[in-house]
């Protein structure tokens, strides 16, 4: 099994989440109670689903979404890899994490500062394959 | 009186070595603070701290997706 990835360009906000892919991060949110919210952003950096409500503020999010997919890859190119397959990032308003999915796009989650990240991690990283499939079925 | 001033110039002296240890301290504990940790495909990590140009990227963004959600 290939390893998921982060990539992604530019982002952009669009694109309905198909049911599946609302049940695949339910699944993942009701699993790992420290997710404060989640979403995923396409291979191109699409913001297929987001636990924010829609309006603006979702453009806002997938931008900025966009941009840390973009230093991640910086990142990878830096230290002469090809991508990152995991971020996380901690501030003193808690964590962001990122899990590269299978065939380039990225599952985003935000926890609260004293969540349980490496639990968080393995879930993201448990869920992925729904996440393809259903991400697969909105393509 | 004399011994009075010696007094107060003695515990001014204990309050400002105490100071200046306290503000050493936390000067040399923030360098190794990790912030960002990145895992590549490869299973290779790297760890950005706060204090470095490209951590504080990382984490300015963060700080703003966190405050709005994702």
């Amino acid at each position: 099994m290939s390893e998921g990835r982060i990539s992604g360009t530019e982002s952009n906000a669009g694109g309905a989440p198909s049911g599946a892919l609302e049940r695949a991060l339910g699944d993942l949110r009701a699993l790992s109670e420290d997710i404060e919210s989640c979403s995923v952003l396409s291979p191109a950096g699409d913001l297929q689903y987001s636990s924010h409500g829609p309006g603006v503020e979702r453009a806002r999010v997938a931008a900025m979404l966009g941009a840390l997919v973009g230093l991640a890859r910086r990142s990878a190119r830096k230290e002469g890899k090809d991508l990152a397959s995991q971020v996380r990032v901690r501030t003193e308003a808690g964590h962001l994490l990122m899990v590269g999915l299978e065939g380039g796009g990225t599952l985003v989650a935000t926890t609260a500062p004293e969540a349980r990240v490496g639990l968080v991690l393995y879930d993201m990283r448990n869920a992925r394959v729904e996440i393809k499939k259903a991400t697969g079925e909105v393509g | 009186m004399k011994r009075l001033f010696r007094g107060l110039l003695l515990v001014g002296a204990l309050a400002g070595a105490v100071v200046m240890v306290k503000s050493y301290l936390q000067r040399t504990d923030s360098p190794g603070e990790e912030a960002v940790r990145i895992v590549f495909d490869d299973g290779a990590t790297r760890s950005l701290a706060s204090n470095t140009v490209e951590g504080q990227e990382f984490t300015d963004i963060a700080h703003k997706v966190l405050e709005i959600g994702v």
